[in-house]
């Protein structure tokens, strides 16, 4: 019997709930394969509970931190589910990440070089809300950085953020649009 | 970091040059001590940083892996030992730039002398060493915040060695145990400070650094620091500086 193809879904957009949503979906049979979900490794999960006077993550420490963790999805899920020819669906995976790096205002440059060590998916997708529900993001990676950052010190920047993100995850899309299936 | 246009980083890398450069107040110094383990820089760090307060000087001290925002992350990961080198390497850059920002930054903009025990250079010779690419450990470390004076502690190997397991075992990253499949630590530490080395000794000819023969004895080797510190303090401030600067001060949102 032939080994089945493992294949990489990434899902990316700044609402966490969608995300799982169109992770499942995109899954189809749990018995395919698996979801990777944001945070695996519990590093955000720490620094929920880090002491205020710590002091605030910068929108650069939040997304070295990002890659840290995409480290131990990589390490621990995708790659061995991968190697066993299975499917795995990343929500979020790169995208969301260097959309909310750009909209936090960091360079193209330094976020192409630090998911350097991701592969890419074959199939990209995006959950793309109406802006309304963009700037609402509260929960997953985008909502807990615009919570948490250093610099977001309002409501309406936290918002900007949010909406920014999506808005740099919508061009995303439109540049790489996943290919036509039959 | 909110978005800002390009002119409102113009603006903010023009005010940092202006408060770097402005000859009426005491410009704020960074030194770093580079060198491996065992190589003794703890110790002259802290003669250097009694001498500088008797000189007048307002001494601020940054240790490598000391953000407390961070450093409980990567602590309860290495007692696990659940890193990878990639991990390794990211987390500790969070931790770097989380204290360029909280402390290092916020000192110098203020005139003080900030001494960093390890910098950037301890991230790039240990990733290297674990087998990472020099050019993105590089960038990882981006906008780069260059110290004013680099003093590298140098020992052989075998010198670093001996005096770190005189008195501890090695644990098990410091031993680079993750990477060289050795299950004895003290022999694992010698291969791999033997890797760390090769690697500093490179970034020592790469960035400039002021080679200390650290295996000298503690008085000679304090006299050279302040020699040379006394030469260099009067550097001009690096431009190349700007952008790390400049990117802070967006971050205070007009505190500064």
């Amino acid at each position: 019997m032939s080994r089945a193809k493992p294949v990489l879904i990434s899902v990316d957009g700044v609402d966490a709930a969608a995300l799982l949503a169109a992770a499942r979906a995109a899954l189809g049979s749990p018995s395919r394969g698996g979801i990777s979900r944001w945070d695996a490794s519990g590093v955000f999960q720490d620094l929920a509970v880090a002491d205020e006077a710590a002091g605030a993550p910068s929108a650069r420490t939040l997304l070295l931190l990002y890659a840290a963790d995409l480290a131990f999805r990589l390490r621990w899920q995708i790659r061995p589910a991968l190697a066993e020819g299975r499917t795995v669906v990343a929500a979020p995976y790169v995208d969301t990440a260097v959309a909310f790096g750009r909209a936090a205002g960091l360079k193209a440059g330094w976020l192409t070089n630090l998911f350097r060590f991701v592969p890419r998916a074959s199939d990209r997708r995006f959950v793309l809300p109406a802006e309304a529900r963009a700037t609402a993001a509260r929960d997953g990676f985008v909502g807990f950085s615009c919570d948490r950052m250093m610099g977001a010190t309002s409501g309406a920047s936290r918002r900007r953020l949010s909406a920014d993100t999506a808005a740099h995850l919508r061009r995303a899309a439109k540049r790489k649009a996943p290919k036509t299936r039959p | 970091m909110m978005p800002r246009p390009p002119s409102s980083l113009r603006i903010a890398r023009r005010s940092a040059r202006a408060h770097f450069t402005d000859p009426s107040r005491r410009r704020g110094l960074l030194v770093a001590f580079e060198g491996p383990d065992g190589s003794g820089k703890t110790t002259q760090r802290k003669l250097f940083k009694t001498w500088l307060k008797s000189e007048g000087y307002d001494v601020v001290t940054t240790k490598w892996n000391s953000s407390d925002l961070i450093k409980p992350i990567i602590k309860s990961r290495k007692t696990v030992r659940a890193l990878s080198p990639e991990e390794f390497s990211l987390l500790h850059g969070a931790d770097f730039r989380h204290r360029v920002e909280e402390v290092i930054l916020p000192a110098l903009w203020d005139g003080k002398l900030v001494i960093a025990d390890r910098f950037l250079f301890t991230g790039l010779a240990r990733d290297v060493a674990r087998g990472l690419d020099l050019d993105w450990v590089l960038k990882l470390y981006e906008p780069l915040l260059w110290p004013d004076l680099v003093f590298y502690f140098a020992v052989s190997p075998i010198t670093s060695g001996k005096r770190v397991t005189a008195t501890r075992m090695p644990s098990y990253y410091e031993a680079g145990q993750d990477v060289t499949d050795v299950p004895d630590p003290v022999e694992s530490y010698q291969r791999f400070i033997g890797r760390v080395i090769r690697e500093y000794e490179s970034l020592a000819l790469i960035f400039n650094f002021i080679t200390v023969d650290a295996e000298q004895s503690i008085g000679d080797q304090h006299r050279q620091i302040r020699q040379l510190f006394l030469e260099g303090q009067r550097r001009p401030w690096s431009e190349w500086n700007a952008d790390a600067v400049a990117e802070w001060l967006a971050l205070q949102g007009g505190r500064r």
